[in-house]
């Protein structure tokens, strides 16, 4: 606790000090998701010489873990990057997660596992606290041994004299001499020198993931798992629409009759949250449902009652009719002038439906208060948020400060994150019923109100514009139109209290949602090319539009893909040529070599904005790193010939009605690559439209790779959302409520569907991105673009359903 | 008020008999490994074996399923060494885990039955069970070591028992 004040002292330096000097100072919080022990503070014997480890005296090393624990296994990277620089055995290597209390929050900056970002963003620091780790301990060592620092050596947790050949254990080391050794900053921190990529023991390999064990025998605990004493349990009343209805009156004569029943809350929706929400609570969950089911609810059900998913279509087509509603995202070249210059100008529409993201656990939250503090226990992607959410709501609800209002979140393993748990409704009306009811608060969403009250991926719409001249595509024009999450987002600016202000998301581009428009920013050499986004404020409101794995790329990199072979086609040339011929790493598409991490797409960025201290200073000048998109537009060139060669591209003999398709993506963001390239094989039947994909072949150029059993995994996951996507998952909104129920009429993919996948995993050495997401992108336009080489039938539409196919034939013949 | 046998161990369910099962293993039980995943058998988060059949607890009711053996993921072996969680650790299926206890619970129960599964007999047995993190390239390659692990001990089992 005591560190939180010292955040003046830790941005200027990084205190090395063992536990003789600083037992007591030092405090870790444990985690404790279970029971209601709240958030004891222990101090830790140990060597901390950063907020990143602790180093006890029985020679085990503790990774303090802040990211959260989603199916990723960012636990594992993270060790593995620490320990390599730290020379530490992998066998010592513990997990633990340090977010408990308000006085880490200050210390450990923002919480936020979003973007596939967690290695791109800490790979550098946590790198350089390992090393400044080791380097205390070489030089404490030497101590011990009675040698010179500069004959010593650290590995496998042992300082060694490399003249006498003694050795002794980093245990012992910490409980025979008192460290205190301070790295200045910057100097000190800029003159470690970090390992180069082929010198790496434990980055690059295949570790087992230290979660995996917890996960096979029912031991992992989910936020669904926690039980307090006395609590109750909480079950939604499915809301009349997906946003804006208001209650009117809650008749409970039916669910009184319930055994177990307690009392029905309208849950406050004065800062626009949980609109028009009612839970039933009682003593069971299954008591708490049928409760639920009994209310008889009246409400006035609002300004978007009316709305239907082809409304918003109808609306998108009209609205990019006025371009001057329009704002460039990218603007190079005059591309008016080219496009009416070019001998043919190819004009195409495409649209994509909403999908959400269906997280097998399904939403919920438990809050207990005691003693005036708001105890949250919840797996989230950002407790960060969800503190600073639920603070505005607690504000506003009792009008008090909200600097008086004390939460901890308790942060638990997620059954699924995708974008799908950084929204926290759940949290607050559990805290609003808890309040109500006077006990701790167990909210469990049915799989029914799950999707009732998900935050999906907007609809949108797009006209594309390809001049084409002397063989060449010379000009695109590329206009949007969707719901745009970011202004949902800002709840200082929406919600009427400037206690968070998170309104203009892009220092560049302050007018557009970045998140609703990337991954149009394509990395092909177009000379004259524009970008332009338009919202669609219903929608944004109407289905609470939100973020999901990839976000914007999820559906720009299937229409700018798609279109690609369109341009491809109608030039007569062939779909690899001409991508290898624009991906020629020229002008805009060249990368960055040296110049760090943009501000603007990392969880820096956001620390920036909400003042929050930092453990470690945020320099923007911050001098060490690479940025990810060093080498430009030929890295993925690059994983498009290796793609290419392996899937057989033009070489391979097809049966009838096949085809390859390919497709490349630089998700997540165009400041945060990931280079990766795809090529799918499908077959066609021409009778029902039906398609099956026969194989799919990636290849992708992460930089660095940290653990490549484990990005594979992730890779043939994210391969298999994005066939997902584009086979089956589609949610519509009917007169303003999501129509989809559960997994009957909402189908992720299933075992039977799974094509063979192909993975290459090309690690460059340069600086790591994220694994996690940009696999998904690729897969719906490469087969978009391979049904068309199977059959000639071109689908424009997400998803690709066997009805569209068919259409697509009987309109051909 | 129902008496269940769980895990070898003998409850009496202070529920209505026509609660699901689900909710009194997870809930009143407390054995969480057991998840809550859509409620009505369409995704097989929940599956624990009845009487050595895999089922899903959300759909059957406490009332129903006095005097059978019912085993969960954490009865399914003392120190979670079953061979399907040894060959699930070893081809590190498991990314968010949520749904592999039901993923494991099947995969058991389609090899306590079938110890030498086709692919398509794996597809077809594991199909029930929904992962949204789509681990599903790594459980057929699972199920196979599973049923290679299970295969070998019992030809040391038997070897043993001619030699003996």
């Amino acid at each position: 606790m005591v560190r939180s004040t010292e955040s003046a002292t830790t941005r200027r330096e990084f205190l090395i000090r063992s536990a003789a000097t600083a037992a007591g100072a030092f405090l870790s919080i444990g985690l404790s998701p279970l029971g209601n022990s709240i958030a004891a503070a222990q101090p830790i014997a140990g060597f901390t010489p950063s907020i990143w480890f602790t180093l006890t005296p029985d020679g085990k090393v503790t990774m303090h873990i802040v990211k959260a624990e989603m199916g990723q296994h960012i636990g594992t990277a993270l060790a593995q990057i620490i320990a390599e620089e730290l020379e530490v055995k992998w066998e010592d290597v513990r997990l633990d997660s340090p977010l408990e209390s308000v006085e880490n929050f200050a210390i450990y900056g923002l919480a936020y596992t979003v973007n596939s970002g967690s290695v791109t963003t800490e790979f550098d620091r946590l790198s350089r606290a390992g090393a400044a780790g080791r380097m205390a301990l070489i030089e404490a060592g030497a101590l011990v041994l009675g040698a010179k620092e500069s004959d010593c050596t650290a590995s496998n947790s042992r300082v060694t004299d490399n003249v006498s050949g003694r050795s002794v254990s980093y245990g012992e080391i910490i409980q025979k001499v008192k460290i205190d050794r301070k790295f200045a900053y910057p100097d000190d921190f800029k003159a470690i020198k970090l390992k180069a990529s082929g010198a790496h023991n434990i980055i690059g390999k295949s570790i087992p993931a230290l979660d995996i064990p917890s996960k096979v025998n029912g031991q992992a605990r989910y936020g669904i798992d926690v039980f307090l004493p006395n609590m109750v349990y909480g079950a939604l009343v499915i809301p009349r629409t997906r946003y804006g209805s208001k209650v009117k009156s809650i008749d409970d004569s039916e669910a009184r009759k319930i055994p177990g029943f307690v009392k029905a809350v309208k849950v406050d929706d004065s800062m626009g949250k949980c609109t028009g929400w009612v839970v039933a609570l009682a003593e069971k969950f299954p008591a708490a449902v049928k409760a639920a089911q009994a209310l008889k609810v009246q409400v006035d059900p609002g300004p978007y009652a009316g709305v239907n998913t082809g409304d918003l279509f109808a609306e998108y087509s009209q609205t990019i009719k006025n371009a001057a509603a329009g704002a460039n995202w990218v603007l190079e070249g005059d591309v008016d002038k080219s496009l009416a210059g070019a001998e043919k100008v190819l004009e195409m529409e495409y649209t994509t439906d909403m999908v959400c993201h269906a997280t097998m656990e399904p939403l919920n939250a438990t809050v207990h208060v005691v003693d005036g503090a708001w105890h949250v226990y919840t797996g989230t992607q950002s407790t960060s948020f969800a503190r600073m959410t639920l603070t505005a709501y607690l504000s506003k609800v009792l009008g008090q400060k909200p600097e008086e209002i004390k939460i901890y979140v308790h942060e638990s393993v997620l059954g699924g994150g995708f974008g799908g748990k950084q929204d926290y409704d759940e949290i607050l009306a559990a805290a609003y019923c808890a309040k109500e009811v006077g006990r701790p608060v167990k909210l469990i969403q049915t799989r029914e109100s799950t999707f009732a009250t998900s935050f999906p991926r907007t609809p949108t719409y797009h006209k594309l514009k390809a001049g084409l001249k002397n063989g060449q595509l010379v000009a695109m024009n590329h206009d949007i139109c969707c719901g745009w999450m970011g202004p949902r987002f800002s709840v200082g600016k929406k919600y009427g209290t400037d206690w968070l202000q998170l309104d203009s998301w892009d220092a560049k581009k302050e007018d557009i949602d970045q998140w609703s428009i990337g991954g149009s920013d394509h990395w092909y050499g177009v000379e004259n090319r524009r970008v332009r986004a338009f919202d669609s404020e219903r929608t944004t409101w109407a289905v609470q539009a939100s973020a999901l794995r990839t976000v914007s790329n999820s559906y720009n990199v299937f229409v700018v893909e798609s279109f690609m072979d369109e341009v491809a086609h109608a030039l007569n040339r062939d779909p690899l040529e001409i991508r290898l011929a624009l991906l020629n790493g020229k002008g805009s598409a060249r990368g960055i070599p040296n110049a760090g991490y943009a501000p603007g797409t990392s969880s820096d960025y956001y620390m920036d904005r909400l003042w929050i201290s930092l453990p470690w200073p945020n320099d923007n000048s911050w001098p060490a790193y690479e940025s990810t998109t060093v080498g430009g537009a030929l890295r993925l060139a690059n994983c498009l010939r290796i793609a290419a060669g392996r899937a057989g591209w033009g070489a391979k003999k097809l049966p009838p009605n096949t085809g390859m398709g390919i497709a490349v993506s630089s998700a997540e963001e165009r400041q945060s690559p990931t280079w990766v390239a795809c090529i799918a094989e499908v077959t066609v039947d021409p009778q029902t439209g039906q398609y099956k994909i026969n194989r799919l072949t990636i290849a992708m150029d992460p930089g660095t790779v940290i653990n490549p059993l484990n990005a594979k995994a992730q890779i043939q996951g994210a391969a298999l959302w994005g066939t997902s996507q584009v086979m089956a998952e589609r949610l519509t909104l009917k007169d303003g409520a999501l129509e989809q129920s559960n997994f009957h009429d909402y189908q992720p993919i299933r075992l039977v569907d799974v094509p063979p996948i192909d993975v290459e995993l090309i690690d460059s050495g340069h600086h790591p991105s994220g694994v996690g997401e940009p696999a998904s992108t690729v897969v719906a336009p490469a087969v978009a673009n391979a049904i068309y080489n199977a059959v000639g039938v071109r689908v424009r539409h997400m998803p690709i359903t066997a009805e569209a196919v068919l259409a697509g034939f009987k309109k051909k013949t | 008020m129902p008496n269940l046998t769980i895990n070898g161990q003998s409850y009496f369910a202070d529920a209505p008999p026509d609660t699901p099962l689900l909710w009194v293993i997870r809930e009143d039980l407390r054995l969480t490994g057991t998840k809550y995943g859509c409620g009505v058998g369409l995704c097989g988060s929940c599956t624990v074996h009845i009487d050595g059949h895999a089922v899903r607890s959300c759909s059957v009711t406490v009332g129903s399923v006095e005097g059978a053996l019912i085993t969960t993921i954490e009865g399914l072996s003392p120190a979670s060494t079953h061979p399907v969680q040894q060959a699930w650790i070893e081809h590190q299926v498991p990314q968010c885990g949520y749904c592999q206890s039901g993923q494991i619970m099947q995969a058991a129960a389609l090899l306590s039955k079938n110890p030498n599964p086709s692919e398509q007999q794996i597809v077809d047995g594991m199909n029930g069970n929904l992962c949204r993190c789509a681990t599903y390239s790594r459980i057929v390659g699972a199920v196979r070591r599973a049923a290679e692990i299970m295969n070998r001990a019992a030809e040391i089992t038997n070897e043993g028992a001619s030699h003996g």
